[in-house]
């Protein structure tokens, strides 16, 4: 079994780091996941001049700021994307494929970037929509699926449920060439809406519409409810106290997933307070 | 303690249960519920008496999965008097188990 980490932290943006350094400094056992840029959001940005102590520098000049703190202060990011986190009661269990991390508590830092759902997505979830259809592909075994697509890694999981399914119907969201078996049919066309009565049975598209007994959503990156099974939300957002505490005890969040304004330095400060609660719950 | 039950003792078992039964769905190649397991074993440890608890393989047992249109496992099913009163598909906290519980205990 792996060790048990204090606190993991969840996304390199502004808000991860700063509740990263803070964890550092009360001497806590960390890791923190994420990217080598840190954030998207912040190498993008053409000026920034609402950073206190930092006037008119661009995303990429913080960027290096942020990357020479981290550094000195010997944070290491570690570059995996977490697919699912188990809340077990005294710790919480991080997935990333077939790795399992442990971490007493959790900072929720992953910003916001995963697409609206289609309507009729959250409905049905559970009732015939599914993320993961490698997990429950076989409980379509002979039935038809069909699987929306973000990104390549989904042909893989397409042409593994093809396998068992009797029909399955790829619906790519992206351009390029699909590596898929011969049995698949590819359609180009754009979601509108699942229907169904108490399951889903209708994909419902711009120009067609399709039946259907199951549809598996493949995004690059998933909302937070759905990463961490029972997290409560309020409309888009995480829900999280004063103390950026989460419904979930030791879970906490910060940063534009738990809401607008989605500022810079708003999102550091509310590392920081999550993390200075997570630590003192701690102990 | 969580029983394993297959399609035989289902009904003596689960519909005919003068006591509200709690039925994991789940499969050994399912992640979730492996994680789910545990959380399972120490709310079935903590209601004691009051509820009785089971897992059924849904490999093992397609019939009884299909008639309850198991579409996404791990999927946890309540029942009460042969019906299915609650349904809560994926992985829970075992805080929001206990919670959902409460209402049928
Ligand atoms: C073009 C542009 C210009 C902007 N200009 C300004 C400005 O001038 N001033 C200002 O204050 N704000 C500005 N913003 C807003 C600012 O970028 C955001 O408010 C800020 O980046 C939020 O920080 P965050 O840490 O919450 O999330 P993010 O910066 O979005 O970081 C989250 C990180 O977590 C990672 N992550 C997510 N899920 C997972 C997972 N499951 N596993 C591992 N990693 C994960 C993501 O990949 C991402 O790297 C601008 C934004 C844009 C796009």
């Amino acid at each position: 079994m792996s060790d048990r980490y204090d606190i993991a932290v969840i996304g390199s943006g502004p808000a991860g780091l700063e509740a990263a350094i803070n964890a550092k400094i009360r001497n806590k056992n960390i890791i923190i996941f994420g990217n080598k840029d840190f954030s998207a959001k912040l190498v993008k940005a053409p000026k920034i001049n609402n950073y206190l102590g930092f006037y008119n520098v661009t995303g990429k000049e913080l960027k290096k700021h942020f990357e020479e703190h981290i550094k000195k202060m010997e944070i290491e990011i570690t570059e995996e994307r977490i697919d699912a986190i188990y809340a077990m009661g005294d710790y919480f269990a991080l997935m990333v494929n077939q790795k399992t991390y442990e971490a007493k508590s959790i900072i929720l830092a992953t910003g916001m970037q995963y697409g609206k759902p289609i309507k009729g997505e959250e409905e049905f979830l559970g009732k015939g929509v599914g993320y993961c259809a490698t997990c429950d592909a076989p409980l379509y075994k002979g039935k038809i699926v069909t699987i929306i697509g973000y990104n390549k890694e989904a042909e893989e999981e397409a042409n593994y449920v093809s396998e068992l399914a009797s029909t399955l119907y790829y619906i790519p969201m992206y351009k390029g060439e699909y590596k898929l078996n011969e049995n698949i049919t590819v359609i180009n066309d754009n979601p509108v809406e699942i229907v169904g009565d108490d399951r889903v049975n209708k994909l419902v598209m711009k120009n067609q519409t399709i039946e259907t007994d199951g549809v598996f959503v493949l995004k690059d990156s998933i909302s937070p409810s759905q990463l961490v099974p029972g997290l409560e939300m309020e409309n888009e957002h995480i829900k999280v106290d004063r103390k950026m505490q989460t419904n979930i005890k030791n879970c906490y969040a910060a940063g534009d997933c738990t809401g607008k304004p989605y500022q810079y330095i708003k999102a550091a400060g509310e590392g920081q307070v999550a993390v200075l609660n997570a630590v003192e719950n701690l102990s | 303690m969580v029983r394993e039950i297959g399609g035989s003792n289902f009904v003596q078992e689960v519909i005919n249960s003068e006591t509200a039964t709690v039925v994991d769905f789940w499969a050994p190649w399912c992640g979730p519920c492996r994680m789910l397991g545990p959380v399972i074993d120490e709310v079935a440890e903590e209601v004691g008496e009051k509820a009785n608890f089971f897992k059924i393989n849904v490999d093992e047992n397609q019939a009884i999965a299909q008639k309850y249109r198991i579409s996404s496992i791990p999927c946890v099913m309540v029942f009460k008097d042969g019906e299915v009163v609650e349904t809560m598909v994926g992985f829970r906290p075992k805080q929001d188990i206990q919670t959902i519980l409460s209402r049928h205990l």
